[in-house]
C-alpha cells in the first residue's frame, strides 16, 4: 500500500522536464539518504551521534580515490568505501557504547571523532589533495533493462538512480526496523535501563544500529561525490552533519520517510523563495525552532497524529 | 626555544581564559538548566559587536562600553530564554537544535547590520612587556586579569551567597530544592542570562585584542565545551581550569607540530577524558 | 494538467516574466557564508552598476534600448547550492550572461555543467582555478575576470622584482590560510621566490585562526627577513598586529590585502608593501571616476565606502557590467555571444580601472603598490601593465 506513495516521484521528470527542478529533487534524494540512515541512529536508537557527516565524507573520498586511483567502476569503489565505514563504524562505537557513554557525551565524543577525520582529510595533502579537494569525472554505470549497461550520467539518469538507491534505503531500513531488531532500538530508546533489565544487549544493538546507519551514510556520501563531481573537506563539516539533523526533525523522527520531506524542504527551500542570503538564513533557524517548540514530531509526524486523531 | 616554550605557555593561558569564560557559561548552563547552549558563542559576538560599536563609532572610553555590551548580550540572553530555552528544559537534543537555530538568525542579522567585512577596534592599550624575554601585549595581560577576576567571583559568589546554594542544591536535587523554596524558574533564566553575560563580557573583551566578524563565535563555543569537559561539567573551577589547558596545549603544540592541528589536540583531549575520567578533570561524580 | 503544473513552478521560482527589451545577467557569489568576503564586493559593485544603467534609461544596441535585469545568487560558498543556481539562471532565466564564482570550489563543480552551454553564454569569473581551464576545448565561455600572478605580466612577478629591487630581501617567511586560496599563493610564489635566489619559509593556518603567537615565533625564529602573510583583511589585521606587538617582524610584503592593517600600526612598522588593485584613498583625490564611484555608491547603500574591500571590485564587479554593455554595441547583438565574447577581448576599457583581456581571455588590469614607511609615510607607484 505504502509504495503507492512512490509513483508520483517515478513519473514526476515526466511532467517537469526542468533541468534546475529535477537537480533538487536529485540532491534530495540522496541527501534523503544520509537523513533517512541518520534517523535510525537517532529517531529510532534515540542516540544522538555526529558522526554521520564524516562517514558520509570518508566513504565519497574513499569510493572515489579506489575509482580513480585503480581506474575500476563506481561499485567497485564502493566496496572499500563500506568495508571501512563498517569497521570505522564498529571501533568508534565500540570505543563509545563500551564505555557507556550516553546523550550529550555521546554526542560530543561522535562530534571529536568527526573533526579529527576531517581535519585528517584536509591536511593529508598527498592523497586527499587537501583543502583543493579532487575532481571526480567517472561516472556510475548500471545494468537496466531495457538499454543494458548505461552510463548514469545527465539529468534523467540521476534523478532515477537516486531515487532506486533512497527506494533501496527506506526498504533496508523498513526490513530492520520491522524486525526483532528495531524493536530492540525502540526499547533502547524509550528506557535503556530497562532494556538492559529485558536481557537486550544494549551494546550490540547501539553498535548495530551506529554501524548500519553510517553504512547508508556511507553509500550516500559516495552518490553524492560522483553526482556532483567534485569533493573537499567540507563533506565532513559541522554543518553537514547539522543539516542532516535539521532534516530529520523538520520532517519527523518517528517514521522512515519522514526525513525524506525534511530533506525536501530543506534543500529545494531556498531555490523556491528567492530572498537575500541574510533572510534566508533567518528562515532556515526560524524554521529550526519552531518544529522544536510547535511541531516536535515534525511534519510528517504531526500529519500522522492529524490522522490518528480524525 | 626555551623562550619560545615560555612565550607560547603564557600566550595560552591568556587565550585559555577566554576559552575558560564561555566554559564557565557553558557549565552553569548544562548544570543548572540541563541543556548545552550552543548559541553562547553568538552572544559573545554581541558583546563583542555592541563594544566595537561604542567605542570605535560612538567614542565612549572603552571600559565605559564593555558595561552596556554585556549588558546588551545579557538582554538578548533573556529574550532568548523567554521564547526559547524555557521550553526545552532539561531537553538536550531540543535545546541544541533550538540553540542551532537561534546561531542561524543572530549571525544572519549581524551579517545584516555590519556585513561582512571584518571590524577591527581601535586600540585600547597598544605596546607589550618584555616578560622573561617575550613580548606579552599589555591588553592580553588586562583581558587575561579580567576574565580570571569574574570568574573567580563568580565562583565566590556560588559558594559562598544564599543563591549559590541555592543554585547548588537545585543541581544536586531539583525537586527537594523546589520543596525547600528555591524559586527554580527564576534561577534556571537568571542562569541562561548569567551565562550569555558572561559570553557577552567574553566578547567585550575579545574585540579589544582581534579582529571581528559575524561567524567569530563558532570556534569559541566548540573550544568552550571542550574545555568545560575537560575541566569537568558541573566545576566552576574545572571551566577556567579547562579552558587554560587547553589554550596552553595548542599554543605549545603549536610549536612541534603544524598549525594545522591545532584543533586536534582538544578534540583528543575530549575523547580521551570522555572515556577514561567522564567527570572531568576536577568534576565531582554526578 | 502538465501546463498547470509547469506554469505553478515557474511562478515561484522563476524570476518575473520579462519586459519585451530586458537583459538579464546573473551572477553566482558567496555573499554570506565563511568565505563571503570574496564575493561581497562584486555583489555590491555589480548591483550599483545594474541600478546605473537603468536609471540612465538603459543601453542602446542597434535600433532597440534595452535594460538590464540583476539575478544575483547566493551561493554561500557551496558548490551544491551554485550548481542548482546555475542550471535555474541558464535554463529557467535563460541568462546568457553569469557573473562569477570567484570562489575555486565552485567553479570546479559548476564547471562540467557549464561546459554543456558552451557558446551559449559567458562566465565571468575571478576564481583562480579558472586560470587552468581558460584555452582548453569546450571553453569558450570562460573568461576570468582578474589577473594571474605569475607569467610574463603577472603582478607576482613584477612584485617580487620590486621587493628585491628595493629591499634586496633575502629570505621571506610565508604565512598563509590551509584553503584553496593560500596553497595556489604557495604554488605559485614558491618558484618565483626560488628563481631571484630568495629562501622561503612557509607556515599554514587554519582560516579562523585569530591568535598567530605560535606560528609567528616559529618564522621569526628562522630569522627572515620579511612576513608574506595571507591576503585576506579578516586576518591581515590580525596578524600584523600581533607580529609587531610581539616584536616578531617589522616588516611586510602583501600580494592581495590592503594598506588597513599597515596604517593601524604605522608606528610600529619599519616597511610595509603591499599590492593592491587600486590604492582608494589616494585615487580618490586624483581619479575623478573613483570619486564619482565612492559618492555613488555611498548615496545608493547608504553606508560608508570599504575602503579596504574596495580593491576586489576589480573583479567581476562594476566595471565588467559597462565593458559587456560595450561589447554588446560594437557586436550589434545582445545575444550572439560568440561575437560579443570577440569583441571583450578585443578591447581595452578605461573605467576605474584600465582593463583588457589576453588572447586567452584572462584579465590583465594596472594596480598600484604602496609602501608605507615607519609613521605612515606613504607612496603610491602605479603599475600600467598594458
Amino acid at each position: 500500500m505504502k509504495a503507492l506513495l512512490w509513483l508520483p516521484l517515478l513519473i514526476f521528470p515526466a511532467l517537469i522536464q526542468s533541468n534546475f527542478i529535477l537537480t533538487i529533487f536529485t540532491f534530495s534524494f540522496i541527501l534523503a539518504i544520509a537523513a533517512v540512515s541518520f534517523n535510525l541512529i537517532f529517531g529510532f536508537t534515540g542516540q544522538l551521534s555526529m558522526f554521520h557527516a564524516a562517514a558520509f565524507g570518508i566513504a565519497a573520498y574513499i569510493t572515489s580515490l579506489t575509482a580513480s586511483i585503480f581506474h575500476v567502476s563506481f561499485w567497485v569503489g564502493l566496496v572499500p568505501a563500506i568495508c571501512f565505514t563498517i569497521l570505522i563504524s564498529l571501533i568508534i562505537g565500540s570505543i563509545c557504547f563500551k564505555f557507556k557513554l550516553r546523550a550529550f557525551y555521546f554526542a560530543v565524543v561522535t562530534l571529536a571523532f568527526s573533526e579529527l577525520a576531517r581535519l585528517v582529510i584536509l591536511n593529508w595533502n598527498s592523497v586527499t589533495n587537501g583543502t583543493l579537494g579532487l575532481m571526480v569525472l567517472d561516472k556510475p554505470f548500471l545494468w537496466v533493462p531495457v538499454t543494458g549497461l548505461t552510463k548514469i550520467d545527465g539529468v534523467f539518469g540521476w534523478y532515477f538512480f537516486s531515487l532506486a538507491a533512497l527506494i533501496f534505503t527506506v526498504a533496508a531500513c523498513s526490513l530492520v526496523l520491522r524486525s526483532w531488531i528495531g524493536r530492540c532500538f525502540a526499547a533502547i530508546r524509550l528506557n535503556e535501563d530497562l532494556a538492559q533489565t529485558l536481557g537486550i544487549n544494549i551494546f550490540r544493538y547501539k553498535l548495530l544500529s551506529f554501524t548500519l546507519a553510517n553504512t547508508l551514510a556511507a553509500i550516500a556520501g559516495s552518490l553524492y561525490a560522483f553526482y556532483t563531481g567534485y569533493i573537499e573537506p567540507n563533506y565532513l563539516s559541522i554543518n553537514q552533519s547539522l543539516d542532516i539533523i535539521s532534516m530529520v526533525l523538520l520532517g519527523g523522527r518517528s517514521s522512515i520517510i519522514g526525513p525524506i520531506a525534511g530533506a525536501f524542504v530543506l534543500t529545494g527551500l531556498p531555490h523556491v523563495i528567492n530572498l537575500s542570503g541574510e533572510a534566508r538564513a533567518i528562515l532556515y533557524g526560524l524554521v529550526l525552532i519552531l518544529t522544536i517548540l510547535v511541531l516536535p514530531q515534525g511534519m510528517i509526524g504531526t500529519l500522522a497524529s492529524w490522522r490518528r486523531a480524525a | 626555544m626555551l623562550q619560545l616554550l615560555v612565550g607560547q605557555t603564557l600566550n595560552g593561558v591568556i587565550v585559555g581564559t577566554l576559552y575558560g569564560i564561555i566554559a564557565l557559561g557553558v557549565t552553569l548552563t548544562f548544570g543548572i538548566t540541563g541543556i548545552v547552549n550552543f548559541a553562547l558563542g553568538e552572544f559573545m559576538m554581541i558583546g563583542a559587536y555592541v563594544t566595537w560599536y561604542l567605542f570605535d563609532v560612538a567614542g565612549l572610553p572603552y571600559p565605559v562600553a564593555i558595561f552596556p555590551a554585556t549588558a546588551i548580550a545579557a538582554g538578548c540572553g533573556f529574550v532568548a530564554d523567554q521564547l526559547l530555552f524555557r521550553f526545552t528544559r532539561n531537553n538536550l537534543i531540543n535545546g541544541l537544535l533550538v540553540s542551532i537555530g537561534l546561531i542561524s538568525i543572530i549571525e544572519a542579522a549581524a551579517l545584516l547590520l555590519w556585513t561582512t567585512t571584518p571590524k577591527d577596534m581601535g586600540y585600547v592599550l597598544s605596546g607589550a612587556v618584555r616578560l622573561g624575554g617575550v613580548s606579552v601585549p599589555k591588553m592580553k595581560l588586562v583581558v587575561f586579569a579580567l576574565l580570571a577576576a569574574v570568574m573567580f567571583l563568580t565562583y565566590a559568589a556560588l559558594s559562598r551567597t544564599w543563591i549559590g546554594r541555592a543554585a547548588y542544591a537545585y543541581s544536586q536535587n531539583p525537586e527537594a530544592a523546589m520543596l525547600m523554596g528555591v524559586r527554580t524558574e527564576v534561577l534556571q533564566s537568571g542562569v541562561v542570562v548569567y551565562s550569555t553575560a558572561l559570553a557577552g563580557f567574553g566578547g567585550a573583551l575579545y574585540a579589544s585584542l582581534y579582529s571581528l566578524e559575524p561567524a567569530m563565535g563558532g570556534l569559541y563555543i566548540l573550544k568552550g565545551i571542550e574545555a568545560a569537559i575537560l575541566g569537568g561539567i558541573g566545576s566552576l573551577i574545572g571551566a577556567l581550569a579547562g579552558g587554560i589547558i587547553l589554550g596552553v596545549t595548542e599554543a605549545v603544540g603549536s610549536i612541534y607540530l603544524p598549525g594545522a592541528f591545532r584543533d586536534a589536540y582538544g578534540l583528543i583531549f575530549v575523547v580521551a577524558i570522555l572515556l577514561y575520567q567522564p567527570s572531568g578533570l576536577f568534576g565531582a561524580e554526578r | 494538467m502538465r501546463r498547470l503544473i509547469w506554469s505553478v513552478i515557474v511562478a515561484l521560482t522563476a524570476s518575473p516574466v520579462a519586459a519585451q527589451n530586458t537583459v538579464k545577467i546573473g551572477q553566482i557569489e558567496a555573499q554570506t557564508g565563511a568565505n563571503a568576503i570574496y564575493g561581497y564586493m562584486s555583489s555590491q559593485g555589480l548591483a550599483l552598476a545594474v541600478d546605473q544603467v537603468n536609471k540612465a534609461g538603459g543601453f542602446k544596441v542597434g535600433e532597440k534600448t534595452y535594460t538590464v535585469e540583476l539575478i544575483a545568487s547566493d551561493t554561500r560558498g557551496d558548490p551544491k547550492e551554485a550548481s542548482i543556481q546555475l542550471k535555474r539562471l541558464l535554463e529557467t532565466d535563460q541568462a546568457k550572461f553569469v557573473f562569477g564564482p570567484f570562489l575555486s570550489n565552485v567553479f570546479v563543480t559548476i564547471d562540467p555543467y557549464a561546459k554543456q552551454f558552451n557558446g551559449k553564454f559567458l562566465l565571468m569569473g575571478g576564481a583562480t582555478r579558472i586560470h587552468d581551464f581558460l584555452g582548453t576545448p569546450e571553453h569558450d565561455f570562460l573568461i576570468r575576470t582578474w589577473n594571474w600572478d605569475a607569467g610574463p605580466k603577472g603582478f607576482g612577478n613584477l612584485m617580487v622584482d620590486r621587493l628585491v629591487k628595493e629591499t634586496g630581501a633575502k629570505k621571506v617567511a610565508m604565512l598563509f590560510q590551509n584553503d584553496q586560496g593560500g596553497k595556489v599563493l604557495v604554488d605559485i610564489y614558491t618558484p618565483l621566490f626560488k628563481e631571484k635566489g630568495i629562501e622561503t619559509q612557509l607556515e599554514l593556518f587554519e582560516p579562523g585562526t585569530k591568535d598567530f603567537s605560535a606560528v609567528l615565533a616559529k618564522l621569526a625564529a628562522g630569522k627572515p627577513d620579511l612576513l608574506f602573510p595571507s591576503y585576506s583583511d579578516a586576518h591581515l589585521y590580525d596578524i600584523v598586529r600581533q607580529a609587531t606587538e610581539g616584536n616578531y617582524f617589522r616588516k611586510f610584503f602583501l600580494v592581495r590585502g590592503s594598506l588597513g592593517p599597515g596604517l593601524k600600526n604605522k608606528d610600529e612598522i619599519d616597511d610595509y608593501f603591499v599590492y593592491v588593485p587600486k590604492y582608494f584613498e589616494q585615487a580618490e583625490k586624483t581619479d575623478q571616476k573613483v570619486a564619482k564611484f565612492i559618492a555613488d555608491y555611498k548615496a545608493f547603500y547608504k553606508r560608508d565606502f570599504p575602503y579596504d574591500q574596495a580593491p576586489l571590485c576589480s573583479s567581476s564587479c562594476y566595471d565588467h557590467l559597462f565593458m559587456l554593455i560595450e561589447a554588446m554595441k560594437k557586436a550589434g547583438s545582445v545575444d550572439d555571444v560568440a561575437r560579443i565574447r570577440k569583441e571583450l577581448l578585443a578591447m581595452t576599457y578605461d573605467g576605474l580601472w584600465k582593463i583588457r583581456f589576453d588572447e586567452k581571455g584572462e584579465e590583465i588590469f594596472n594596480f598600484d603598490v604602496v609602501r608605507m614607511k615607519r609613521g605612515g609615510q606613504i607612496s603610491v607607484t602605479s603599475v600600467d601593465t598594458q
